[in-house]
């Protein structure tokens, strides 16, 4: 007897409890579902009955697959895990759903998400496996598609980072060699003023010389400080007071005259650094010359702090008094920087002295 | 000095830092021994004169070989080096042996009164206060010559 002849009397078993009137066998002779039924009774489960949708879905005819294992659907590149899976279910007696790819009679494929179920009799001991099939080709190739593009985006992003974490690089070399070069040149123009200081032996122009060579240390002194911080655009103007005071104390060699310094926190943008530098400078030197003139000792008080919408730089010396202070080439240089920073510059009698305000505003004008 | 001038070695590619630097280190009573413009030369130099202090210029004429001559200087010669430098930040963790370094732009007054500083440091192996603005001792000399390096090192 063999498997087909033996298959098809059980399928016949199977219909004979189903009259033509009965309605759950017709609906699944008529289901767009593709459903089969296989005999569990028999050696290696073969299917008893399939339904049209079925044939239709794997292009074979009816006696072609009646007597048969379903795994006459599987092929070389169905998934061996899910194939796993299904017979741990089949030999546990339990539900399983997979979605595996299958091959039609004609050797194409089609995803398949196939449900299986046991079906017991009276006794509870399983008769029948009861197996549906859905076509999900279409899914599993939008799946696949939503992957590729994804795995695409993640590339062109990975590129991009690249391309971005390189330019980044670049400039950052960059940055470090111009800063290089500024700091490298300003040395260089300040060794050369100091090289012909030495040599000039007119004491005016000796004079004359160092006034050039106080403004350029400003600058250089700025531009030490520029890139210590984090921060590139800020610029913190009590340190750089801080550098300057020690400075033009220290090559003034003025040790009869004592500094005081009230220092807040306070940054400045990194473009307004050089010109606020310079009107510092040229502030500090004229309290150093000219309210002190040699044999004078006294006191010189630099106060930085915020007061409403500006920075207040305050430099009152005790010294001579103002009517002294007559370098034209400085003070012109603190008016013009003056209006350029947007800045107030007030100078008052400090009696003794003179004491001199700069009114910086914070943000925008005054 | 007790007795002997703290001698000095230039090792700088551009001339006029170099001449500028040479009267320095007379004005502060020490003795500038010469001038190498590449490591070659400076090597060569520091070899033959044995200096108690090396001023090193990152770039030489020979390239960015002021370091290999930093630590040839302290290695090889017995002298201390002290880098003078725009790129501070590019110097090695250990300064390649170097004391400190002088961030370019200096100003008369700094090199000046740092040369005092080491001087001094050299000759009592005992730092006379904390480092002048200007000049960043090297971790280890910070701890060498005594000074607390939270306090020792400018900001």
């Amino acid at each position: 007897m063999d498997d087909y002849s033996e298959s098809r009397r059980a399928g016949d078993r199977l219909a004979a409890g189903h009259g033509i009137d009965d309605p759950f066998a017709a609906a699944i002779r008529a289901t767009r579902m593709a459903m089969i039924v296989t005999d569990a009774s028999q050696a290696d489960n073969p299917i008893i009955f399939a339904n049209d949708a079925f044939l239709k879905l794997t292009g074979y005819e009816r006696d072609e697959i009646i007597g048969r294992n379903c795994r006459m659907l599987q092929g070389p590149e169905t998934s061996r895990t899910a194939i796993e899976t299904l017979s741990r279910a089949v030999a546990a007696g339990e539900d399983a759903k997979v979605e595996l790819l299958n091959y039609r009679k004609d050797g194409t494929t089609f995803w398949n998400a196939l449900y299986i179920s046991p079906v017991r009799n009276d006794a509870g001991e399983i008769v029948y496996f009861f197996g549906s099939q859905l076509d999900v080709t279409d899914k599993k190739t939008a799946e696949a598609k939503v992957l590729e593009h994804r795995d695409g985006l993640e590339q062109v992003v990975e590129d991009r980072t690249r391309e971005l974490t390189d330019a980044l690089e670049q400039k950052t070399a960059l940055l470090h060699e111009v800063d290089h070069r500024v700091k490298n040149n300003l040395q260089l123009i300040s060794s050369l003023l100091l090289l012909q200081t030495r040599r000039v032996p007119d004491p005016a122009l000796k004079a004359s010389l160092k006034g050039m060579l106080g403004r350029v240390n400003a600058i250089a002194t700025v531009h030490r400080r520029l890139f210590q911080s984090e921060d590139v655009e800020r610029f913190d103007v009590s340190a750089f007071i801080r550098d300057m005071v020690a400075d033009l104390m220290g090559s003034a060699g003025r040790d009869d005259i004592e500094m005081q310094l009230n220092l807040e926190r306070v940054d400045i943008p990194a473009a307004k650094a050089a010109p606020f530098a310079l009107v510092v400078n040229e502030l500090l030197t004229n309290a150093l010359k000219h309210g002190f003139p040699e044999g004078r000792g006294g006191r010189i008080f630099v106060g930085v702090s915020r007061l409403n919408g500006d920075f207040r730089i305050e430099i009152t010396d005790n010294g001579v008094g103002m009517d002294k202070q007559a370098s034209g080439f400085g003070l012109t240089i603190v008016q013009l920087l003056c209006q350029q920073l947007k800045a107030k510059c007030e100078t008052t009698d400090a009696e003794p002295g003179t004491r001199v305000l700069v009114l910086l505003p914070v943000n925008g004008a005054h | 000095m007790s007795g002997r001038a703290l001698e000095v070695l230039i090792v700088e590619d551009e001339m006029l830092l170099a001449i500028e630097l040479e009267h320095l280190i007379e004005e502060v009573g020490c003795h500038p021994l010469g001038c190498a413009m590449s490591s070659e030369e400076a090597v060569a130099l520091a070899q033959r004169l044995h200096p108690d202090l090396a001023l090193v210029d990152v770039h030489l004429s020979d390239g960015p070989t002021g370091v290999d001559v930093a630590r040839k200087i302290s290695q090889d010669c017995g002298g201390v080096a002290l880098f003078m430098t725009a790129n501070v930040k590019r110097l090695p963790e250990d300064f390649a042996g170097a004391c400190g370094v002088i961030g370019k732009p200096y100003s008369e007054h700094g090199v000046k009164t740092a040369l005092s500083y080491l001087a001094h440091c050299l000759r009592e192996g005992q730092a006379p206060g904390p480092t002048p603005v200007g000049l960043t001792l090297a971790p280890a000399y910070a701890n060498l010559w005594g000074l607390d390096q939270n306090l020792g090192q400018t900001a």
